[in-house]
Formats: C-alpha cells, structure tokens, sequence
C-alpha cells in the first residue's frame, strides 16, 4: 500500500507531510527520553532488521503472497505506537530514496498510514484484545491483521479525497485484499511474539503479558 | 526489493561525471523535478512537461552510463501497485466527468469513457517519469554521499545520524536474509509448497522471521553498547565538514533548475 508519486496532489501531499513530521518528532522524543537512556541506535539498526524482514515472501491462500510490514509486532514488542512510528518512518524513506517504492512527495501520507495509523492500532489494540482475551497471541494476532487492514482503508480514503481512486469501489477491493494479506501478517506476528517470550522474554515491554 | 541493494550500491560507484557530481545537485535537481511533475495540474498539456523531463531524463542516463535494462527492470518492480490504481481509475472514475464519450462498455454497467483514460494516462506519464528520476539519483549516488548531501543542505543531523546508521546495517541484515533464504532451500524449504501443511509453513517462517527480528535487535544493542564505549552521548552529532560548490557545479545546478522550474511555468502559461 505504498502510495506513489504523483497520485495525491502536492497541497494535500504536503498537509499529510506537516501531520507526518508532528508524528516523527514526537517518535524522536520518545525515543529519547522513553526508552532507558539514549537507545537511538538501537532503534536505528532495528530499522534495518525490519526493512530485510520485509524482503521475504511469505503466502497467503489462493496462491497470492503477501509481505510483513511489521509495525504492529514493533509496537508491542517495544512498548509504544512511537516505536512503530520511528521505525516504520526510517523504512519508508529508505524505500522511498532508493528504490522508488512509494514517493517522495507522497511519503508523509506512508508515514501516516503504515507508521503512525499501523503503530496505534497495533499497539491500542493489542492492549484492547488483551483486556478482553487475555492471551497474548491471540491479541498480537487481532492487533496485527487490524494494523494491515485499516490503515489499507485510509489510504483508499486518502485516494479518494485526492480524486484518483473511487471510494466504495476502492475500499472494497483495498479492504478484502489487505484482510487477506493481514492474515499473513497476524500469523507471523503471533509466531514471532512467541519466539520472543521463549528465548528473549527481557526485550519485551511487559514479559509476563499483563498490560503495563 | 532487498537483492536489488547490492547491485544499486555497486551501481552506485560508478566512475561517469553524473556519478561525480555533487549529491548536493543531485538530491535539489531529482527532488525539484519530482514535485515539480506531481505539481503540475492535471490537464493535457502536463505531456509537453513529461516530454522535456523525460528528454532531462533520458540525457542524465546516458551521461551516468546505467545500464538501460537494470534501470528499466527496477521501474518495472516498482510499477504493479500504481497501475492497479489506474486500473480502478478507469473502471470507476472518482469524479464523474462533465462531457463524456463512451469508448466501450463492459458486463455490470463498467463503462470505460474516452476521458476517464486520458486522465489515467496523464497521472501514469508523471508517475513512471518520479519513479525513473529517483531511481537514477540511487543508481549514480552512493547513500553515504546522499546522507552527507543532505546533511550539507541542511537536514537535521539527528536524523542523518539515524538514517546514516540504519543503512550501514542494511547491508548486513541484508546479506543476513540472503543467507537466511539459502539455508532455507539448502533444507528443501518452500514456503509456497502446498504439500506442507500451512500451520506448520507459518511456525518455520515466523521463527525464521522472530529470529532475524531478535538478531536485529541484539546487534542494535551490541552496536548501542560499542558506541557508549567510544563516547556517544545525547549531544552525538555527524560531523560533515563544509565544501563549497565549484564554478562549474553552479552551473549545472541552475542549468538544470532552470530546466526543472523554467519549461513546466512556460507550458503552463503557453498552453494553460
């Protein structure tokens, strides 16, 4: 769902951008003053192992493929919709800058979707499944496939608005494709979180699961 | 999309004057040309802009001597979701169109109108033409110059910090995932097999995945800790040391600008 150049008008473009750089500098706060001490760095080369996760191509029923985007499972392994906004952000503009995947004057609109939209949603609802299910995979996994399948419905809103891409047609065809691709994502998503309590439980925000 | 990392980086350290030229050029003329195209309002005479840029363009290429094939190939990867767009913006036009000629009419009341693909074919011109000029800008530019560029044009440096240290480790994850994917087909590991259950396909890539994601994370820590050692603090900054555009670098910048702002104002005032 990266959106490319030149499908948004530059006005609105750069409103998203404004919006999408409030996001970032709050991101970079939270990072520094958040996390214990200055983990800058470490969020940084995260980035990185984020961006090569993203290469591998994972299937999704009825022969399509998909791939993570990660911003959910970043969210909850980290503690913080800012962290998925952080690395997502740095994922996007390398994305953007070297390979053209997405735009550059679209790439605020990106931030706010796959980062900032993602990041809440994986975070907020993970902590809201959890409340409910109490299991924690089960609410990684919800999180996951709602942090794939909504911000796909504000990027279909997003085109619409700009005038490019019709609205109900639109959001059909984004919404039942990206709940397909979010299952992938939420398999995946639940799959790591387990790896994660079992060998690694201490990098997790809240080892034994209870919302903090 | 990661494959292609190694092979843009070695493309990058090419030897021709488009390579030499300073990032500084290459990011303000790349970027200008870009918002300049998305810019431009949507009418018929955005074709004479895309021809100029395109001519830019295609004359920037042969100056860089990038390969036609890689670099068309990596438009080509790009493409699918931009044009699946234009797909729907042609089947379901958003805005309906005050005069419309129906070119052909398809099964459920799809009507394809003569405007309707006219518009779709003047978005797609400015779409492939910002893709082809970001794609040029990292085939002739390595990405530590990008950085120190845009650090000199004045980008914060906490975030040439950030981005500086984020893709010196791609390359490593990125090598990571080629090995990773190796040794999954070295074990006859096909994640498109359908004679494996999908349970079980979804636990080994997710515990392949979980375990690049907690590598990722413990050399972020490795590295973190290495950088404490030598001194990083909250005041850490990257140090770029000033330069100066020569003469001739000023040139091709405002030969290029005035290409990049001149020909889209004087289409527009000629043709409207």
């Amino acid at each position: 769902m990266h959106i490319p150049d030149s499908f948004i008008p530059i006005t609105q473009g750069a409103v998203y951008w404004v919006i999408a750089l409030v996001f970032i500098v709050l991101a970079l706060r939270w990072v520094k003053n958040e996390m214990s001490e200055e983990k800058v760095p470490l969020v940084a080369v995260l980035a990185a192992g984020v961006f090569a996760l993203q290469a591998f191509n994972l299937p999704v029923t009825m022969g399509t493929s998909g791939h993570l985007v990660g911003g959910a499972l970043v969210a909850i392994v980290l503690g913080s919709p800012f962290a998925a906004i952080f690395v997502l952000s740095l994922v996007l503009i390398v994305q953007g800058v070297l390979f053209g995947d997405g735009g550059i004057t679209v790439m605020g609109t990106n931030i706010i979707n796959m980062g900032v939209i993602g990041g809440f949603v994986g975070y907020y609802g993970y902590h809201g499944l959890l409340s409910v299910t109490r299991n924690i995979y089960a609410s990684a996994a919800g999180a996951a496939w709602l942090a794939c399948l909504i911000p796909a419905l504000c990027a279909a809103i997003e085109l619409a608005i700009a005038g490019t891409f019709p609205l109900v047609p639109g959001m059909i065809s984004m919404g039942i494709y990206h709940a397909l691709i979010g299952l992938i994502e939420a398999g995946i998503t639940a799959v790591v979180l387990g790896l994660i309590v079992n060998s690694r439980p201490d990098i997790l925000d809240h080892p034994t699961g209870a919302p903090s | 999309m990661i494959e292609d990392l190694f092979e843009i980086e070695r493309l990058a350290y090419g030897t021709s004057p488009l390579h030499r030229l300073d990032a500084r050029i290459k990011l303000i003329v790349t970027f200008g040309a870009i918002i300049a195209l998305v810019a431009y309002p949507v009418n018929p005479s955005v074709y004479y802009v895309a021809l100029v840029f395109a001519v830019l363009l295609g004359l920037s290429l042969a100056i860089s001597r990038v390969p036609l094939r890689t670099f068309l190939a990596r438009i080509l990867v790009i493409l699918p979701f931009g044009l699946s767009i234009l797909l729907f913006q042609v089947l379901f036009p958003p805005i309906p169109f005050p005069t419309e000629t129906v070119l052909t009419e398809l099964p459920f009341g799809v009507v394809i109108t003569a405007e309707a693909c006219a518009k779709a074919s003047m978005i797609g011109v400015r779409f492939v033409l910002c893709i082809g000029f970001i794609i040029l800008l990292s085939s002739t530019t390595r990405i530590q110059d990008l950085l120190v560029g845009a650090r000199r044009l004045g980008f914060p440096s906490e975030f040439t910090l950030i981005l500086g240290m984020m893709t010196r480790y791609l390359f490593v994850f990125g090598q990571m995932f080629l090995r990773v994917r190796n040794a999954l087909s070295t074990r006859c590991f096909d994640p498109f097999d359908r004679s494996l259950p999908y349970g079980y396909r979804i636990r080994q890539l997710g515990n392949t995945i979980g375990t690049m994601f907690i590598r990722s994370y413990e050399q972020g820590e490795r590295t973190y800790t290495a950088m404490l050692c030598r001194g990083y603090g909250k005041d850490a900054f990257l140090f770029v040391p000033k330069k100066a555009l020569a003469r001739s670098e000023w040139g091709t910048l405002f030969a290029c600008m005035a290409v990049v702002i001149g020909c889209p104002l004087a289409v527009y005032l000629l043709f409207g």
